[in-house]
């Protein structure tokens, strides 16, 4: 007899509870349908690329190697970027990429962790020494931007950053290989 | 004095001892950064002071002061001596061994891998086997505490736990789970590296191994204050615990949704696919749920508070709380701070939001407030109230002990929201130098400052407060009496076996982490990373 | 008196309900992360739902919504030695005698038997790094790096023989034939200390200092010849020695002016580290 005021007012307040945690439900679901939802209908998607590629041999290697670093068009018209990241430079210094066409930046570490974002845009990914790192963007603005490394690599991290130039499509020219240096300012 | 009281107050000043340091360091750092400090120190001495504070603040504070504060919690809401006293000694020096290991290596510029220590960059030996001890000495304090509660529920048997120990050792639990990670990571790869074993390291492996505990471990440090919250605060405030049966769940959710999220420091990775990812988007969504329901459960519990001192109307039992209490003005002040920190949060767990944050000084702005702001200013709180249970004397005046709560609050919020803003222009993180030549740098410049002068503000609360404990330790006016957590609505008078202890959890915390980090981390035993070379800093 | 365990709080609801939620939770995150969405995301770029999902866990590399890219080029190495552990255990198991041997056979004439060269446009080579003497003698016999002198005589060498070499001079002590002169202008301690960032120029100690953690062949430059790092500097800064890989140091020392690599090279001559 005397547990029931006590079971009654328990159930009470667990109620009030549940209907909160109703509302907690809402908010999880709704945060999570966003996501999905932009995954869906504008491929959203975090920069993944599980591509195992050998630090120690980089510099051998075709795709990394020196001379085939930088933006290159390839016959189909892809964009391709292919940049380094070493201690303490990206390598090219400076990233010539176009305006409104979808770009592909790829990017390897042949030493420790660096990472880059580019200012002003959404490009943002970490460089893991024995993976290729690689992010599919267009960029909606031309203009001069900032691509830094932002993970700590060593001493000489705070001065290691590199110049995007997105180039409208009147000053974005390959040459004869296909390849797309920045424009001398 | 009890030896309990001596031993809790052994652990809490060797925290708040080295906190008072590494704000200082904080301070320095913060300095050189900005345009007033340009040019002066080298990377050398920037990278040894993060190093050192991140470890200080990181793993020092936090730990020891969970630890000193869980074993007053299994005396005093026990109400029995605690266990293994001597183990619990012998824990506190190997840890302080521990310490003074780590902080040598790095003063010695031997160990400047900041605290996140990523292979391949590698310090020397000594760094990471000090760390080791710190955990191995939180090892045993996890089990004291389980043992505790354990040995309390055979003397009363279907007696809920109170609900401060019960989550004590849902965080005890928590922490044996989650270091599971980083011991693995160092006694695996890292140290055979530092020693000279291996000359390469799997740095897919290790950055995975890492974020295993990374995400759990800022739970860890958090829950005191939830605990502070939900057992604390009501009876400082003069009232009761909205729902006992919540609290209980709401430690339970963060020990089961907290574990096997790691994996979200990863969004930003490459050695990881997108669906991966996205499962743990989406268990990082349940994580948010516990704070969300303490954002009911606790303004329910103040509201019955402030209505018991004659608030009326539909805010009006909020200006009737007690806010010259300091447990009651920090609770208020780490809400708001939980408010901007949580958002924050929100925004870092979305991927596509992630992006645009990720490395930035947008993470450390939102550390810094959530664990800086909403934690550790709940633990000053903590300290405050209990320190006269250990001294036996009460402060003299409570004025000094509000003025460094506020400090400390407006310092944070001073500092971490022009931060929150730089991260979104895209100021980068860990920078010894900025160049204030640049022109999109250079219109940093002046935010940069007012961060700088949070700082100072953070640096005057930090020794206030070492000033307020020390003070107390020579007050004439004797300790209050009573218990110190406050009593449900309706106390429980029995709880189901899955709300008193842990055997259920557990079971579910394996098959979680089994299936979160199962293949993710057997992905690199069935096609392992091709290695990288080791860079030693020595 | 004692207690019996209450028996009317039932358990097994919690248990069946609690497993099922976070098990459901996991499961529907796999569904739509591992499952659903990169298979719609790849219908729109015409990606097969079984590479969508191959690529979405991992297995395969790409993104499940934009076709992946394939490059073919051949290698155009600037330096063939590869800092592998099986590279680092030649070195480990180098023999100082047999490389006093050689030296005292070949190196000497040039470098000196401790290490001190006869000539201010030859390196010393007393206590330099192990790994950078072994980079370098590789680099000549490949072609990478080229001087006619060290061309002929680095390709008659073994890769155990350079590596002995190598272990030989590194263990000599560092010896100062002109006493440090401290009191290098402090434009010149600074871009050694702090770098330029404005210039993109890293602190040379970030790399050249022991312990620094930079890249492990960075040869060290304290007491070396001045007349030989400024040449080796003109020569970077030129592009005419291409042996940095990715050409750290064709980057950094083309940015510096005359008077910066006589101040760095007059530096490190005297001595300090």
């Amino acid at each position: 007899m005397t547990d029931q005021p006590h079971e009654t007012h328990e159930r009470w307040i667990l109620g009030t509870e549940l209907i909160w945690a109703f509302g907690v439900g809402v908010l999880v679901a709704a945060t999570i349908s966003v996501i999905v939802f932009t995954a869906l209908t504008l491929n959203i998607n975090p920069p993944s690329n599980v591509e195992r590629v050998d630090p120690k041999t980089l510099h051998l290697s075709g795709e990394f190697s020196e001379q085939n670093l930088g933006t290159l068009v390839a016959a189909d018209g892809t964009v391709t970027a292919r940049i380094i990241a070493t201690q303490f430079t990206f390598v090219p210094h400076c990233i010539a990429l176009p305006r409104g066409r979808p770009v592909t930046l790829r990017l390897a570490s042949p030493d420790v962790i660096h990472g880059i974002l580019i200012t002003g845009t959404n490009v943002n990914t970490m460089v893991v020494p024995g993976y290729v790192a690689q992010v599919h963007t267009e960029f909606t603005q031309s203009g001069e931007l900032l691509m830094p490394c932002h993970e700590y690599c060593g001493l000489g991290h705070s001065e290691m950053w590199a110049g995007v130039q997105v180039l409208s499509a009147a000053e974005f020219k390959p040459d004869g290989d296909g390849r797309v240096s920045c424009a001398q300012r | 004095m009890r030896s309990v009281d001596r031993l809790c107050l052994a652990h809490l000043w060797l925290a708040f001892g080295a906190f008072a340091g590494a704000a200082v360091l904080g301070v320095w750092q913060m300095w050189v950064r900005s345009p007033l400090g340009a040019h002066t120190g080298t990377p050398g001495d920037y990278y040894m002071s993060v190093t050192a504070h991140g470890v200080t603040m990181a793993y020092v504070l936090s730990t020891f002061f969970i630890m000193g504060f869980g074993y007053f919690v299994a005396v005093t809401a026990l109400n029995r001596p605690l266990p293994g006293q001597g183990w619990a000694w012998t824990a506190f020096v190997a840890g302080i061994i521990g310490v003074v290991m780590a902080l040598v290596s790095i003063a010695l510029g031997k160990a400047s891998v900041l605290y996140t220590f990523y292979p391949p960059l590698t310090a020397t030996a000594w760094f990471y086997i000090g760390l080791i001890l710190v955990v191995a000495a939180s090892w045993v304090w996890c089990v004291l505490m389980f043992v505790s509660m354990t040995a309390w529920k055979r003397e009363n048997p279907g007696v809920p736990v109170p609900l401060a120990m019960f989550a004590t050792v849902a965080n005890a639990l928590l922490w044996l789970w989650t270091t599971a990670g980083l011991t693995v990571e160092l006694l695996y790869q890292v140290v055979p590296a530092a020693m000279g074993f291996v000359q390469t390291v799997d740095v897919g492996l290790s950055r995975t191994l890492f974020s295993w505990t990374l995400h759990a471990i800022v739970y860890f440090w958090l829950i005191p204050a939830y605990i502070a919250f939900y057992t604390m605060l009501p009876r400082a405030a003069g009232g009761r615990l909205y729902s006992d049966t919540m609290g209980r769940l709401t430690f339970i959710f963060f020990l089961i949704y907290s574990l096997p999220v790691g994996l979200h420091h990863l969004l930003m990775d490459p050695e990881h696919g997108n669906g991966t990812k996205f499962i743990q988007v989406l268990l990082t969504a349940f994580v948010a749920a516990p704070t969300v329901l303490t954002i009911f459960t606790i303004p329910a519990s103040l509201e019955i508070a402030g209505r018991l001192r004659g608030g009326r109307g539909v805010f009006g039992w909020i200006a009737a709380l007690p806010w010259d209490r300091p447990m009651v003005l920090a609770s208020g002040l780490s809400f708001v701070m939980l408010a901007f920190g949580g958002l924050g949060g929100l925004i870092n767990m979305a991927y596509g939001m992630n992006a645009m944050v990720h490395n930035t000084s947008w993470v450390t702005a939102h550390f810094h407030l959530i664990y800086g702001g909403t934690a550790v200013i709940m633990y000053f709180a903590i300290a405050y109230e209990i320190w006269p249970r250990l001294t036996g004397r009460q402060h003299e005046s409570f004025s000094p002990l509000r003025w460094q709560l506020w400090l400390w609050f407006v310092g944070m919020m001073v500092m971490t929201l022009p931060w929150h803003w730089l991260g979104l222009q895209g100021q980068w993180r860990r920078v010894a130098n900025f160049n204030y030549d640049s022109p999109i740098i250079a219109g940093w410049g002046p935010l940069v400052i007012v961060s700088l002068g949070g700082g100072l503000l953070l640096l005057a609360s930090a020794l206030l407060f070492v000033r307020n404990l020390a003070v107390l330790h020579r007050s004439v006016l004797p300790a209050p009496s009573g218990s110190l957590y406050a009593l449900a609505v309706v106390p429980p008078r029995h709880v189901p076996a899955a709300l008193n202890g842990f055997g259920l959890w557990n079971v579910l915390v394996l098959t979680s982490m089994l299936l979160a980090y199962g293949y993710p981390i057997a992905q690199f035993v069935i096609a392992p990373s091709p290695t990288a070379i080791v860079h030693r800093i020595e | 008196m004692t207690e019996l365990p209450q028996p009317d709080v039932p358990d097994r609801p919690w248990r069946i309900w609690a497993s099922v939620a976070v098990v459901a939770i996991i499961l529907s995150g796999a569904l739509l992360g591992v499952i659903i969405i990169p298979v719609v995301q790849g219908r729109s770029a015409g990606i097969d739902a079984f590479t969508a999902i191959c690529r979405a866990l991992g297995i395969l590399p790409g993104s499940p919504a934009i076709p992946q890219i394939v490059s073919r080029n051949p290698p155009t190495p600037v330096s063939q030695v590869v800092w592998t552990p099986a590279v680092l255990q030649v070195l480990a198991d180098a023999k100082v005698d047999r490389g006093r041997a050689k030296v005292q056979e070949v190196c000497v004439a040039c470098h000196g038997e401790q290490g001190v060269s006869i000539s201010t446009d030859y390196p010393n080579l007393a206590g330099q790094s192990g790994t950078a003497i072994y980079k370098q003698l590789n680099d000549y016999r490949t072609g990478s790096r080229t001087n006619q002198f060290m061309t002929s005589v680095a390709q008659a060498l073994d890769e155990t023989t350079i590596a002995d070499v190598a272990a030989y001079y590194a263990g000599q002590p560092m010896r100062n034939p002109n006493p440090a002169t401290l009191g290098a202008p402090d434009a010149i301690v600074q871009l050694v200390e702090l770098g330029d960032p404005s210039r993109n120029i890293p602190p040379c100690a970030a790399c050249h200092r022991h312990g620094a953690g930079g890249p492990i062949d960075a040869p060290v430059l304290s007491e070396q010849r001045q007349e030989y790092l400024t040449a080796q500097l003109k020569m970077f800064a030129s592009g005419q020695r291409r042996n940095d890989v990715y050409g750290r140091m064709r980057t950094i020392a083309a940015k510096l002016t005359d008077s910066e690599i006589d101040g760095l090279a007059a530096y490190y001559r005297a001595g300090l580290r």
